[in-house]
């Protein structure tokens, strides 16, 4: 059995530990009600995006390879990770997943990461890491989601990569974030769009594109994929967050209920202690007045 | 997603200018005019369905007697069952621009242009050209609205 003095030190530490993950506690909870708060209000530009893209891609006539696709030789696969751990499973089952979509893809995989997470997942496994984002994903930028649109559409227009995956947290709650897998480009033409019947021949009549379709579509692809990456970037720094926030809770009441249990073990050895003197005087005395 | 909101009474034409941050603007209107690929474009109540891109330039709304601009970047048009979206990356009010800072912008992009462009013809710094290019077009156009409308109230 520990001694007094270990157990007390021991409580001790526990204590301070829980003390620190609280204050990490308190801190990604403000964060992530900014997030969130981010996120939601972001949500109507992609939505809209999306569907003026869908919209565009009925219309579009001609074989652009933003829609139609080409031949898959190489695919390129975006990770997005948080820069810092203390998350939970949050890093870990985005990375799982996109190492299972690799396996999945076989052949020849162009890999980017965005998040130093990533960055040092597959450093470590020495893939080569075709670009590299990181130093922003607790508070992304519009800025950066254009860098990293522009860096996945040009691997695409360059044919260096014939697909485009985009893999990252979707951020349903402060408690889970599910791994989602998206196919940025070739941009998927939907048979059958919910909510519209089956009017979609006519809708492809419907707009008068100025000056045409055509490039209305060049010049949406690129924004297409940016604002993809950015509602990407969002859900993922919202999923961060709570994720820390949640773990973080898990830690702090383990801590408490090792601190608690301890006590208990202490305040017993203390009290089998004082047992003990208090009989070692007694039997001592009984033998004194024995003799 | 529907497009077109709820008509209370008689037929009533929407503008949303939306941002990849937030929802800019969001009301009725009488008239909405913006700068789209082929020129200024009105929209009055019953357009017929547009798609477009617009430069950057500014929106101008009539609402009633009153009149609302705002400065925008590039981005989309969209009109369609009496509903003007506009999908662009900036759109800020003109009485709330300041017009110092738009100039310190179009100064600092100036000074970033001449940096990068000294003989370089690589194609990651014409992209970064193109990019700086397109905020000091952004911060001209802010300081430009800002002086034109800013005061109208």
């Amino acid at each position: 059995m520990a001694s007094l003095r270990d157990l007390k030190r021991q409580i001790g530490s526990i204590k301070n530990i829980a003390k620190v993950t609280e204050a990490l506690q308190t801190v990604s909870a403000v964060k992530f009600r900014k997030a969130e708060n981010r996120v939601r209000k972001a949500r109507p530009y992609a939505e809209n995006v999306e569907q003026m893209m869908r919209d565009v891609a009925r219309s579009a006539t001609g074989s652009s390879p933003h829609l139609a696709g080409r031949e898959v030789r190489r695919v390129a696969v975006a990770a997005i990770t948080a820069d810092r751990g203390l998350a939970g499973g949050f890093n870990a089952q985005v990375l799982r997943r996109t190492q299972r979509l690799r396996d999945e893809l076989g052949g020849e995989v162009v890999q980017v990461a965005s998040g130093r997470k990533a960055t040092a997942f597959f450093r470590f496994r020495r893939v080569e890491l075709a670009e590299v984002y990181t130093g922003f994903s607790d508070n992304p930028t519009y800025e950066k989601a254009r860098e990293i649109g522009q860096g996945l559409t040009r691997l695409f227009d360059e044919e260096e990569a014939d697909e485009v995956y985009l893999v990252y947290n979707r951020f349903e709650s402060a408690l889970t974030q599910r791994p989602v897998v998206t196919r940025l480009l070739p941009v998927a033409r939907e048979e059958d769009d919910e909510g519209r019947g089956g009017d979609g021949v006519v809708a492809a009549s419907y707009f008068e594109y100025v000056p045409d379709a055509e490039t209305v579509l060049r010049n949406l692809v690129p924004r297409y994929v940016e604002t993809m990456v950015w509602q990407a970037l969002l859900e993922s720094a919202a999923g961060e967050h709570g994720a820390r926030m949640t773990a973080m809770k898990n830690a702090t009441d383990n801590a408490n209920d090792l601190a608690r249990d301890l006590t208990l073990r202490m305040n017993k050895a203390r009290q089998a202690q004082i047992t003990q003197e208090i009989l070692e005087i007694v039997g001592g005395a009984e033998a004194l007045a024995a003799s | 997603m529907t497009e077109g909101r709820e008509r209370e009474g008689g037929r009533q034409l929407f503008c949303r200018i939306i941002t990849p941050q937030e929802v800019v603007f969001d009301d009725d209107v009488d008239m909405v005019v913006a700068r789209i690929a082929d020129g200024e474009l009105g929209v009055l109540v019953d357009h017929a369905p547009v798609v477009s891109t617009v430069e950057i330039g500014d929106v101008r709304i009539t609402q009633g007697d009153e009149r609302r601009v705002y400065a925008t970047s590039d981005g989309f048009f969209k009109v369609s069952e009496n509903l003007v979206q506009l999908l662009v990356e900036e759109a800020v009010p003109a009485d709330e621009i300041d017009v110092n800072e738009a100039e310190d912008r179009v100064e600092e992009a100036e000074r970033e242009l001449g940096e990068v462009s000294e003989g370089d013809e690589e194609e990651g710094a014409k992209k970064e050209r193109a990019r700086i290019e397109r905020r000091r077009k952004m911060g001209e156009n802010l300081a430009r609205v800002a002086r034109r409308y800013g005061n109208e109230g």
